[in-house]
């Protein structure tokens, strides 16, 4: 308060320094204009609290109006139409408040002015043709533009002049008190006219000078109208008697500049006159506050004292406060306490359950609502309330089996308050958990894994579990089988790539070691692989959205391969199809897939299925993109390849941390199966011009390695790969072994397998059978025979499997020796064509390639000159062509 | 070196054999202090792959071209940007002038790899040399088989049908076809006939007394598969280059025939057309030029083409000459074993 007197005194002293000397009307007129400003400043100031949208827009109206005024007088007619063209579009803006409130007068009357003044200029010629063209130009497009626009507010326009002739008329007589007038402007106006009466009796003024005041305090007058626009016909008494207070005031003034500082004054206590009024307006039924707009205030209190707090009422706030939800300038903080307090309101007044309910669903709805940003994640106090007010949310709907939730449910059918019916509430508690889970996952995506943090958010993980596990408890026995099959959906995506610890140690046989141990076990309830089969099936035979299913088949697959499930896995894979229309489906659907691939992959590997993890870890590993197709980060790419919008949507698609597949292990295993397909097939194929890679990343590699200036000791991964991969090219298994396993392998690698010592025997085994078979398609050469017996000992492998090995190979032709049974032999054939020999096979080849070129060349002059020769005889050439060459090909069978 | 000398005269005699008459010299002398400096050129400086290279002089007796003398050309690495090659010549031949050695300049000598010299650099250079003088000749010295025991040293001449078309510069297929060459009339060889003064003659007869027999005669070796395997794969490379080219060009015939086809379709649109309007009286379309509507799609240019089945043809010729002389030494290695046994 005191704060707005000092303001007050000064612009008294300002404005009674511009009243001392007789300055020229323009830079009057501009300092006048400052003083405006100034005004309405501190008008802002103060008033902050408690001004509506109606003020606001107002306020902005009159502001442009003083500008469109102070134009007029300094006939800048350019300045004047863009200033109207800023008002027609401010009127527009508040369209909505003027359709209740009626046009404004101001408005009215600048309108009027305006056309008046414009007319008066368009009449004066002189004038006209001194201005100049641009001014010119602008006064006629702004004359045919009044004109226009005023059509639509004819009837005001006239009433007002009504006014005005009625103003020239008291002016005339000099009686302002006794007139009874029809409008609150009409009165102001009056209560001016006797002001400067009595000034004019006070001071003997110039009639000039006056004028000019006249029209500066009409403007004043204009812009106090705008908050005194809101009062009702009642306060106009108050304003009468004011005015004589103030008049009694006014006597001991001495400059006329007071007079505006006295005007303030006088509205300061109609404010304060307010304010009390606001204070016990509730006695009177009055309630400025439901203004009809929605008013977002931050009031602590909710209802006026006394109010009797009932249903209605309660409803009747929630939608006002909802109906802020999503304007701009809504701050959304400030909502979230709000319903928080209305919550507590109707829990005091014990207004039911529905009405409990619906907030709730409000307040975590508005708590999705707060970052208005998709990508930004929620603040950890958020957080944690919003898991509060579901876990809240459950426990009502838990307790209370009246409630009806549904988002089917109309507004104007619901049922809040009528205790004895079923209560019926319009709102989705899956979509609110749906939401929360994906709010975890964003939080989780934006922590940093490595940091106590990210622990500390995924603590929450059990909770939202918990919060899922009793929404599937509610629907199970409340909802429709779509919203069952999504909630386990959910579900499964808890479950699925989590190792189910307990239940691998009691597959294995072994018990808790201690007693709490064995607690725990047996408070965990059912295996998830029980738990995961239950709900796929359920969604297997009850879904119709494919999504879904696609999601559970894949999650389903990915768990059986995680817990090593592997026939079962490959076939659920295999059964399903996912694999010839996976490119169909969306980005989140296809990195699942590329997971389960992974995992599948990796599955069979630890089963010895070294082939079936190579074909299934191909696809993603030979593009070398594994990490963004696992989603598991972003690759570093330029800017023209993805623009920033990209980068967002992605970055939303991350797998969180806790889920990752370890990138190492991954390409470890491919690596790892590659090199024991690869080596052995490359010993086999040595000579073959048609040879094929196998896996085109290790080669990668192993020329990566070759190209190595300085051959060090192996220090990553990939290395140790190599350097074994070259070890089991000589058929040197025990170097090959020290390679793959070893402590630093081990600890990067095979240690992440939940058996580790079972996978290590595995690649033991495989590691000395593959070394085996490559020993002999390296060396074969060089021998007449070899003893089995020496074999076994060489590569520590017992005679049978030898055998078996050696046979194999004997039987696939991919060795040409025989078995001497009674010796234990290995005789050679010692049929392999020499290099020479296989040197001149592909010469021969070639040459058949030649051949055909040319014929080719040959066929086409035939075909421009002869003109008659056609397919069947370009397939005589053909068939003529593959004589030769199973020619060739009978010959090398032969020559073996 | 002694034993090289010697069966030089059987190639000599070789070569003779296989003569063909020319316009400007029927045969090429060639120095002995020729040859052996060759020899020690590439000893010296090429190894591998590498090829080394010279400058031949000598002058034109009547019918043939006697080389007397030669220099190599100096190995310089790409840095020595400034080193000017014309002006090492110029300067090389002023210097032996001096001397009083033959200056003139007849040809250039190259040393090969298994053979394969026939290549496009050759070709240019070659022209060039012919190109300004008539009768230069180029030596084709191959290590490897001079290592095996036989000295190996060609002298070759381009046609003169291939000069025109080097003249010409058209390598397309229908200049090709119109200079009606094949691969065996691109070069021409001229026998070569070493030829040294008497005084060395008897020097070398003289030596020969002296000389030692060798204990090891390269000549002999059995072992063929190394030998052959490089030719192979040599072969294969050039194999591979060539069903590429014939691709090429077989592409190249489809579009032409192709377009052959449109063009044709077009004139006879074209005609009915103008019949038509003639019938009603209508003056006839106006000409328009076709070449510029239907351009010919860009031949290749076959001359590589050509090049490397010389070459192929010179591989084979290679592989055959050595395989029937190695089967001979097989034979003979057998006779002996069973002589002996």
């Amino acid at each position: 308060m005191s704060r707005f007197f000092a303001t007050g005194s000064d612009s008294e002293s300002e404005e009674s320094s511009s009243a001392d000397e007789i300055t020229p009307k323009a830079t009057g007129t501009t300092f006048n204009k400052q003083q405006a400003l100034l005004l309405s400043d501190d008008e802002e100031d103060t008033k902050r609290v408690v001004r509506s949208a109606k003020d606001k827009r107002f306020e902005e109206l009159t502001n442009i109006i003083k500008t469109i005024r102070n134009a007029m007088k300094i006939r800048d007619m350019s300045k004047c139409l863009e200033e109207f063209e800023q008002l027609c579009r401010a009127f527009l803006k508040s369209k909505t408040i003027v359709d209740k409130e009626g046009v404004p007068q101001f408005y009215v009357r600048l309108l009027a002015d305006l056309e008046d003044y414009l007319n008066q200029l368009w009449e004066d010629k002189e004038g006209k043709k001194k201005m100049n063209k641009n001014n010119a130009k602008a006064l006629s497009t702004l004359r045919q533009k009044i004109r226009k626009y005023n059509k639509d507010f004819e009837t005001e326009i006239t009433s007002y002049k009504e006014v005005l002739s009625c103003r020239e008329g008291t002016r005339g007589q000099q009686v302002p008190q006794g007139r009874c007038c029809r409008s609150r402007h009409l009165l102001q106006d009056s209560l001016r006219w006797f002001l400067r009466v009595l000034t004019m009796q006070l001071f003997v003024c110039q009639d000039e000078e006056s004028e000019s005041e006249d029209d500066e305090e009409s403007e004043d007058w204009g812009s106090d109208s705008v908050d005194s626009g809101s009062e009702s016909e009642d306060n106009e008494g108050a304003a009468a008697s004011l005015a004589v207070v103030f008049l009694k005031k006014y006597v001991f003034s001495l400059g006329h500049g007071r007079i505006l500082s006295l005007k303030k004054h006088k509205k300061k206590e109609r404010l304060e006159e307010e304010a009390d009024e606001e204070g016990d307006g509730e006695e009177g039924g009055w309630e400025k506050v439901k203004g009809g707009v929605p008013l977002v205030k931050e009031k602590p209190k909710m209802f006026a004292k006394g109010t009797e707090i009932n249903s209605a009422v309660v409803i009747k706030k929630l939608s006002e406060i909802l109906q802020a939800r999503g304007k701009k300038g809504t701050d959304r903080a400030a909502q979230i306490e709000l319903f928080h307090a209305l919550a507590g309101i109707s829990n005091e007044n014990n207004l039911g359950e529905g009405i409990l309910v619906k907030i709730k669903f409000n307040i975590v709805s508005s708590l999705y609502d707060y970052n208005p940003n998709l990508a930004a994640f929620m603040k950890p106090e958020m957080w944690k309330k919003c898991l509060e007010c579901i876990d809240e949310l459950l426990d009502i709907l838990f307790n209370n089996n009246n409630i009806f939730i549904g988002e089917n449910i109309a507004e104007d059918s619901e049922n809040l308050a009528i205790s004895d019916q079923p209560f019926r509430v319009r709102g989705c508690i899956l979509t609110l958990v749906e939401r929360m889970d994906e709010e975890f996952t964003k939080v989780m995506q934006n922590t940093d894994p490595h940091s106590q943090e990210y622990v500390d958010n995924l603590k929450d993980e059990g909770r939202v579990c918990g919060i899922i596990d009793r929404l599937l408890q509610y629907l199970e026995s409340k909802g429709s089988t779509e919203e069952v099959c999504r909630v386990f959906l959910r579900r499964i995506m808890h479950t699925y790539y989590k190792f189910d610890y307990k239940a691998h140690r009691r597959s294995l046989g072994l018990q808790g070691e201690t007693k709490s141990e064995q607690d725990q076990e047996e408070s965990e309830g059912e295996d998830s692989a029980v738990i995961m089969d239950r709900l796929c099936k359920f969604i297997y035979a009850k879904d119709r959205t494919d999504r879904i299913r696609t999601c559970a088949i894949l999650c389903h697959i990915y768990h059986h391969a995680l817990h090593s499930r592997w026939f079962q896995a490959r076939d659920l894979m295999l059964m399903s199809h996912l694999q010839d229309n996976i490119q169909h489906a969306d980005p989140p659907v296809q990195i699942l897939y590329n997971r389960t691939m992974v995992q599948l992959g990796i599955c069979a590997f630890r089963q010895g299925m070294i082939k079936d993890a190579h074909n299934a870890l191909l696809d993603i590993q030979s593009s070398g993109r594994a990490k963004e197709l696992l989603g598991q980060g972003l690759l570093m790419r330029n800017m023209q390849e993805r623009n920033a919008e990209q980068e967002k949507i992605e970055k939303r698609r991350q797998v969180p941390f806790h889920m990752h597949i370890n990138l190492e292990l991954l390409e470890c295993v491919y690596l790892v199966s590659a090199m024991l397909l690869e080596i052995p097939y490359m010993a086999a194929h040595e000579f073959d011009a048609r040879r094929r890679m196998i896996s085109k990343q290790f080669h990668h590699q192993l020329r990566v390695g070759e190209r190595q200036p300085l051959l060090g000791p192996p220090e990553s991964m990939r290395e140790h790969v190599v350097a074994a991969s070259k070890a089991m090219k000589m058929g040197d298994w025990k170097t090959c072994h020290s390679f793959i396993i070893n402590e630093k392998m081990n600890s990067k690698v095979w240690d992440l397998f939940p058996e580790a010592q079972r996978v290590q025997e595995m690649l033991v085994r495989k590691i000395q059978e593959e070394s085996l078979r490559t020993y002999l398609f390296t060396y074969s050469s060089v021998y007449d025979s070899i003893s089995m017996k020496t074999l076994s000992e060489m590569f520590e492998l017992d005679l049978p499997t030898v055998h078996s090995i050696i046979s194999k190979m004997i039987i696939n032709e991919e060795l040409m020796a025989s078995l001497d049974q009674p010796t234990q032999t290995v005789v050679m054939h010692r049929t392999e064509p020499t290099s020479l020999q296989n040197m001149a096979l592909q010469l021969a080849e070639k040459l058949g390639g030649l051949v055909e070129n040319n014929e080719r060349v040959f066929d086409l002059k035939q075909g421009v000159y002869g003109g008659y020769f056609n397919r069947d005889h370009k397939g005589g050439y053909q068939q003529k062509q593959n004589y030769q060459r199973g020619g060739y090909r009978t010959q090398n069978q032969s020559s073996y | 070196m002694l034993t090289v000398f010697f069966d030089l005269w059987s190639d000599k005699k070789r070569s003779k054999i296989s003569s063909v008459k020319t316009f400007s010299s029927s045969c090429v002398f060639v120095r002995l202090q020729v040859v052996l400096k060759i020899i020690k050129h590439y000893q010296e400086e090429g190894q591998g792959s590498e090829v080394v290279q010279g400058v031949l002089l000598g002058l034109v007796v009547e019918d043939r071209l006697e080389i007397t003398n030669c220099f190599p050309f100096p190995q310089h690495t790409e840095d020595d940007v400034d080193f000017d090659e014309v002006q090492y010549q110029m300067e090389m031949m002023r210097s032996l002038r001096h001397v009083n050695i033959d200056h003139l300049h007849v040809g250039w000598y190259q040393s090969t790899y298994y053979g394969s010299f026939v290549s496009r650099a050759l070709l240019d250079s070659q022209f060039s040399y012919q190109h300004a003088i008539e009768e230069s000749v180029v030596l084709i010295y191959d290590p490897i088989k001079t290592a095996q025991g036989s000295l190996c040293l060609k002298a070759y001449r381009l046609t003169p049908k291939l000069m025109e078309i080097c003249k010409e510069k058209d390598f397309s297929p229908e200049g090709l076809k119109k200079a009606c060459i094949g691969y065996e009339h691109m070069f021409e060889e001229v026998p070569i006939v070493i030829k040294n003064s008497h005084l060395i003659n008897v020097l070398l007869l003289d030596l020969q007394e002296k000389s030692t027999v060798a204990d090891k005669h390269e000549l002999l070796n059995l072992s063929s598969s190394n030998h052959l395997e490089k030719s192979l794969q040599l072969l294969m490379d050039r194999m591979d280059d060539m069903s590429q080219d014939i691709g090429k060009y077989n592409t190249y015939c489809r579009n032409l025939s192709k377009q052959q086809q449109q063009k044709q379709q077009y004139l006879q649109r074209r005609q009915q057309e103008n019949a038509q309007r003639q019938s009603r009286g209508e003056p006839p379309l106006p000409e328009e030029d076709i070449s510029k509507m239907f351009k010919p799609p860009q031949a290749p240019a076959r001359m590589d083409t050509l090049l490397i089945a010389g070459q192929i043809n010179n591989y084979c010729q290679n592989i055959k000459e050595f395989t029937s002389q190695n089967l001979g030494k097989l034979f003979m290695a057998e006779a002996l074993q069973g002589h002996s046994s």
